[in-house]
């Protein structure tokens, strides 16, 4: 079943079309990969999913409710959450904190509840702690909960970063370049967490560049190139494709059409 | 387990210091002093919350404590009302002055929003000058009647120090449970990202609004304090420099904390009655501090920034950006 549609998006900045007509779906429970050369439009793409953007037209269905014209926080507490190209944790909080925070998404009790120290709100920080917690130990970080994100290493960082992404509860999780910075061990190892996430029921969207890891995880994959889908299949396909292959070797070349 | 125990029992001595003060310092100005540094020490816990936790910079936060000031003068003195209702009429208009200030927040941050708030300070200084019908203009607002609650007067130099440090001691508390769940990890949070926030599905423009609201809030409050403490008040009072001292402290006292600006805040205003702790001073050179106490509070921002960027809090705590410091 398509749990995200994309329709038409079409995105400009100025005189450049960032993100072109791209339509595809996303099934429920797959890992699609959206990948491309540089500037093709894949964070552009990311940012118009996740109310980060607005794009120029188009429409994005997820779970039947449009998205485009949502803000980032209420993307977020429908089921869409995503991670950053340039990790955005919180430096001054611990990486257990960090999680606790993409819980917020999820919490209802507000500012007097805290200021009071109502029971309802000390318990609903208990739960925060908890989910932090075993997401921490579900991406097997939990050894870093009490060290300053500031503190923390390129590679734990992205992912502390996918832990407090999955502590807003999220049906989607859009990943941008989780495997950047990540040596050979530890982006195994996100194989790895990529599959637990998606068997927990989570359908999952990367942007990467790291291509092996992209043809072992991802059920179909979407290819762009200067803001237009150039093709769209399973791994297989995409790597005989002419058009990819085009895209990929011509990169900075002569061949306009 | 000796430093957890130390941790444990450091407020409880603090409030135990704070509260026995009056009994063993009888001196009726040294006593002044101290309710001046709960005055000051009310307005940077706010701060605290506002550019510690959140990371929002205000240089306006004098205009709160004068309106709070001028709302409580003219509820108890050309009103008639009583103390507590004035006193509740200074916070809420503080407040309201908060919510304005926050609406440039929103669109602002960094040198940008600390212009907008010294804009907003400048125009409010201007307004208490120039309001003279409500304010008395440059000659300010006198004869404002103690504090009383009920048919209690609160005029005693103990009195007064006692009221101001219980509301202090309110603050600290509704700052502590504030700062230790859910919200301030959230202000904390935009201060570190706010596209990070934004996707961890943090309300960023209500928690940057009810910081500024609750910070100035606690202004209000302390000039109500002040008006009530001096009984007399005039636009001279509620300046830049004023805005500036405030925000050294809490500066000085480190971000994430609320302990280290409590300290800051009490020890600067010491510092400015230097020559009443220590009665030996030669004139001269309590003069001489006078006379440079800007410099030395811009020498004292400067070298922490330096040397101990998480200011006194992180001396203490090797975590200092941590909100349990409390």
């Amino acid at each position: 079943m398509s749990l995200l549609q994309v329709r038409k998006v079409t995105k400009r900045f100025g005189g450049l079309t960032a993100v072109d007509d791209v339509s595809f779906d996303v099934f429920e429970g797959t890992i699609k990969a959206l990948i491309g050369p540089n500037g093709a439009g894949k964070s552009t793409l990311f940012n118009a999913l996740t109310g980060f953007d607005r794009p120029d037209s188009g429409s994005v269905v997820f779970a039947g409710a449009e998205l485009v014209g949502r803000r980032p926080r209420d993307t977020v507490r429908a089921g869409v959450a995503r991670t950053f190209q340039n990790t955005q944790l919180f430096d001054e909080l611990t990486a257990g904190e960090n999680v606790m925070v993409g819980r917020q998404a999820r919490q209802r009790r507000g500012f007097t509840a805290a200021l009071l120290r109502l029971p309802s709100a000390l318990a609903e920080d208990r739960d925060a702690r908890a989910e932090a917690g075993r997401l921490l130990r579900l991406i097997g970080i939990e050894e870093w909960v009490d060290v300053p994100a500031a503190d923390l290493p390129a590679g734990i960082r992205r992912l502390v970063e996918i832990a407090r992404a999955l502590a807003t509860g999220p049906r989607l999780l859009l990943l941008d370049e989780p495997a950047a910075g990540l040596n050979a061990t530890e982006s195994r190892e996100l194989v790895q967490t990529l599959y637990r996430v998606r068997d927990a029921g989570i359908t999952v969207v990367i942007v990467e560049h790291h291509m092996g890891l992209v043809m072992e995880v991802s059920d179909e994959i979407v290819v762009l190139d200067r803001g237009r889908k150039i093709a769209e299949g399973p791994p297989r396909m995409i790597q005989k494709d002419p058009a990819v292959i085009a895209a990929y070797l011509g990169e900075g070349g002569d061949d306009d059409d | 387990m000796g430093g957890r125990t130390l941790r444990a029992l450091a407020p409880l001595a603090a409030v135990a210091v704070v509260a026995l003060l009056p009994l063993v310092v009888t001196d009726r100005f040294l006593l002044k002093v101290f309710t001046f540094a709960g005055i000051n020490a009310l307005v940077v816990v706010g701060l605290a919350l506002l550019f510690g936790h959140a990371g929002q910079v205000s240089l306006g936060h004098a205009a709160f404590v004068g309106l709070g000031a001028y709302a409580s003068a003219y509820c108890t003195v050309r009103l008639g009302w009583p103390w507590p209702v004035g006193f509740a009429v200074a916070g809420a208009l503080a407040a309201l002055g908060g919510l304005v200030l926050a609406m440039p927040s929103l669109r602002l941050k960094g040198h940008y929003l600390a212009m907008a708030t010294l804009g907003f300070g400048e125009l409010m200084a201007l307004t208490f000058q120039e309001a003279e019908p409500v304010t008395g203009g440059v000659d300010g607002f006198g004869g404002i009647p103690f504090p009383s609650l009920g048919p209690l007067e609160v005029g005693d130099a103990a009195a007064l120090y006692w009221l101001v440090w219980a509301v202090v001691g309110v603050a600290v508390l509704a700052a502590y449970n504030v700062t230790s769940l859910r919200p301030g990890r959230a202000m904390r949070a935009l201060h570190g990202s706010v596209p990070g926030a934004q996707a961890s599905g943090v309300d960023v423009v209500g928690v940057k609004v009810r910081t500024f609201v609750v910070s100035a809030l606690l202004a209000g409050l302390a000039g109500a304090l002040y008006a009530g403490v001096v009984g007399f008040i005039s636009p001279s009072v509620f300046t830049l420099t004023a805005s500036v001292t405030f925000l050294a402290m809490a500066v000085l006292g480190g971000t994430g904390s609320l302990a280290g600006p409590l300290l800051a805040a009490v020890l600067l205003t010491l510092v400015q009655y230097i020559d009443a702790l220590i009665p030996g001073l030669p004139q001269e050179a309590s003069q001489t501090i006078q006379s440079y106490r800007e410099d030395i509070y811009g020498l004292a921002i400067v070298l922490v920034v330096i040397f101990a960027p998480r200011g006194i809090a992180g001396l203490w705590s090797r975590r200092g950006g941590r909100g349990e410091a409390a």
